[in-house]
């Protein structure tokens, strides 16, 4: 069985969030409720403080808090790998966004995060939180495993585009967009990416690329000190960089 | 208040109704929390149906949980601690405590229940929790043995009730109970600490001493609330009282166990912000921020601080209307730190980033204050409703001995 992982070279990222659109069309993201968000920070001080980002989707921890602590097993490792959301059966008691260190996770039922409220222009006449314009085929949503429109009060996150991986031939060391026959079963932000920043492949697999660019290039994994041990590793080269630090300084 | 009370269900249900008709405390305080549950209970109906959850001001890049989980768990520390209490009687022999045992199992029924409300409304999908939980059987989950021993706790404080309303005080089924009780309440509460506790990502949080502390600032909110309500029965005069009660309620005793429980919670308060202010470590920083707050400063000192001094001074701690202060200030102080505690361990952001350049701010929107009040008067309307259906301070003849002896020193 594959165990399916990331990879973001930090060095070739450059920033233009192209990952973050292609997924809110894919996933049917409420606009401003990204499952793949890039976050900006500045490291060091004027006059040579330097603006940074990196690209956070969820990441799949081997050790996932937010599955431990999920009260109703809504939350789940399944056997590639991945972290999902059971949308039938999450009863939004919000526990495993308190216990994901990544803050990967989203709540439906919030404050709008842009206006006008997307969920009253385009309102949903059934269980579904709001009714885009664009969504994938109807055939293609499943709550059981978190993807499609979200329903209201539960919980979502970055699938790793599960309606498309679950799909990749068996044994696929890695899911290559320039690939035309892999192309269909890679995540969307994969495919998307410009520069192709984004590898995705199976971490099992000691041949893969995905697998000699963590060994080679030295690959990191965001706060690792936690323990989550993410499947979400970043290249960072010489040029990138992942926040070593929290928001703000202690003497606030 | 000499009460004829009810006898069996109908009379039980006609007495409730009859209460908006008399005029005594007690009815007034059904009459008031009656209507105020009716107008907040409504609000928050109206508001989550119009708006959802969407009319609550927690959110998925700050604070998750708002102040209706910090209601929850005043309310359920409020009755663990009622609880335990109530065992010093029933399970460890403290006779003298008696006289109170009933109202406490009463009391932690009623703020159980409040706090459930609460819960059930804060959460996405009530009904399904139902389900979902047994059937998904989550064991890893400190929230799955928060839910299973709340339950088994709130269970077992019906049973209780119900045989001391049936004058069964002593029987070894009534103890057992009574033992079970205290057994199931620790873990619950212990629990809801370790739901924080277990956090290691929320440095604020982690610890095992997070569930320590819950359960011994459980044990003072109970203790707060019992002097309270023990108060308000007797329209704030000890003279109305039965005897034993009096004799309790004058003892030194009870401002000395109050005393030892505020030093205790605040050596645990102090402490903490110690390690908060001192430790480098990351993600501390919201220690700062709370001592900048006004809120923190009143609950430490002024709920906390003074009503401490008043239960030491000689001349104040025997006097009802500082007892009364205190219960009441503590009451506050406690509901200012489990907003304060939860607020806190979740406003640091977890890493810099775009939108999370400090400490996340959140103040509970109308519905979230509406939901406080809907807790409040549940509680309230509910405890009005047992003062007046059963006698609060029923207890065993032998207490009544014990009890004078006190009285006589
Ligand atoms: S990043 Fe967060 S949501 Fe994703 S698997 Fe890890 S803990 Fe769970
Ligand atoms: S919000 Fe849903 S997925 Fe998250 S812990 Fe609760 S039940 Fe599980």
């Amino acid at each position: 069985m594959a165990k399916w992982g990331m990879v973001i070279d930090l060095e070739k990222c450059v920033g233009c969030q192209a990952c973050t659109v292609a997924c809110g069309m894919e996933n049917s993201r409420l606009p401003g409720e990204m499952w793949q968000d890039v976050i900006f920070f500045t490291e060091g001080t004027h006059p040579s403080a330097q603006l940074k980002w990196f690209p956070r989707p969820c990441q799949h921890c081997e050790n996932p808090s937010c599955v431990a602590v999920c009260p109703t097993h809504a939350t789940y490792k399944t056997e590639d790998g991945v972290v999902l959301v059971d949308w039938n059966r999450c009863i939004g008691c919000k526990y495993c966004m308190i216990a994901c260190p990544y803050g990967v996770r989203f709540y439906t039922d919030e404050k709008p995060l842009v206006a006008p409220d997307m969920r009253k222009v385009l309102a949903s006449k059934d269980d579904h939180s709001w009714n885009p314009p664009w969504k994938m085929p109807d055939a293609r949503e499943d709550w059981k495993h978190g993807v499609g429109i979200q329903p209201h009060d539960v919980v979502s996150k970055c699938t790793f585009c599960y309606h498309r991986i679950s799909k990749a031939p068996p044994g696929t060391p890695d899911l290559d967009p320039q690939d035309p026959k892999l192309r269909e079963f890679t995540p969307a932000c994969v495919v998307t990416c410009a520069p192709g920043a984004r590898y995705f492949g199976d971490l099992s697999n000691p041949n893969s690329e995905v697998s000699r660019m963590i060994g080679d290039k030295r690959g990191v994994r965001l706060l690792d000190q936690l323990g989550n041990k993410p499947q979400v590793y970043y290249l960072t080269g010489d040029g990138g960089a992942v926040p070593s630090s929290r928001a703000i300084n202690k003497k606030v | 208040m000499n009460f004829i009370y009810p006898k069996t269900v109908n009379e039980a249900i006609s007495g409730a109704l009859k209460m908006f008709g008399e005029n005594h405390v007690t009815a007034t305080i059904w009459k008031a929390s009656v209507a105020v549950l009716a107008a907040s209970l409504g609000f928050v109906f109206y508001m989550l149906f119009t708006e959802g959850h969407a009319s609550f001001n927690t959110s998925s890049d700050g604070v998750n949980w708002g102040s209706a989980i910090a209601t929850y768990v005043y309310f359920a520390l409020i009755s663990s601690g009622l609880t335990i209490i109530a065992s010093l009687a029933t399970v460890f022999g403290f006779k003298q405590f008696y006289p109170v045992a009933k109202r406490c199992i009463w009391l932690a029924i009623v703020t159980l229940i409040a706090g459930f409300a609460v819960l059930a409304l804060e959460l996405g999908h009530p009904f399904r929790m139902l389900w979902a939980v047994p059937s998904g059987m989550q064991i890893y989950s400190p929230m799955f043995w928060m839910g299973v021993f709340y339950v088994i706790d709130l269970g077992l404080l019906i049973v209780k009730f119900y045989l001391m309303w049936k004058e069964d005080w002593d029987s070894p089924f009534s103890h057992f109970i009574g033992i079970a009780g205290f057994i199931a309440v620790v873990l619950a509460s212990g629990m809801l600490g370790l739901l924080f506790g277990s956090m290691a990502m929320r440095p604020m949080w982690f610890g095992s001493a997070t569930s320590v502390f819950f359960i011994l600032s459980g044990v003072l909110s109970g203790a707060a609330a019992i002097v309270f309500s023990v108060y308000l029965a007797y329209g704030f005069d000890t003279k109305n009282m039965p005897e034993q009660l009096r004799s309790l309620a004058l003892s030194d005793q009870l401002p000395k166990v109050f005393a030892t429980l505020i030093g205790i919670v605040l050596v645990f308060l102090l402490t903490r912000i110690w390690v908060g202010l001192w430790s480098n470590q990351d993600g501390m920083e919201g220690f700062v921020a709370l001592l900048n707050t006004p809120w923190f400063h009143l609950e430490v000192w002024v709920c906390l601080a003074l009503p401490f001094l008043m239960m030491l001074s000689p001349s104040m701690q025997l006097a009802p209307k500082w007892q009364v202060t205190a219960s009441i200030l503590v009451l506050a102080g406690m509901f200012i730190e489990r907003l304060q505690f939860i607020v806190a361990g979740q406003n640091v952001p977890m890493f810099k980033g775009t939108w999370m350049n400090s400490v996340t701010p959140y103040t509970p929107s109308l519905t979230e204050s509406a939901l406080v009040v809907v807790g409040i008067s549940t509680a309230l309307a509910l405890y009005a409703l047992g003062e007046r259906l059963s006698n609060l301070s029923a207890a065993p003849k032998e207490s009544i001995e014990a009890a004078g002896q006190l009285a006589r020193g």
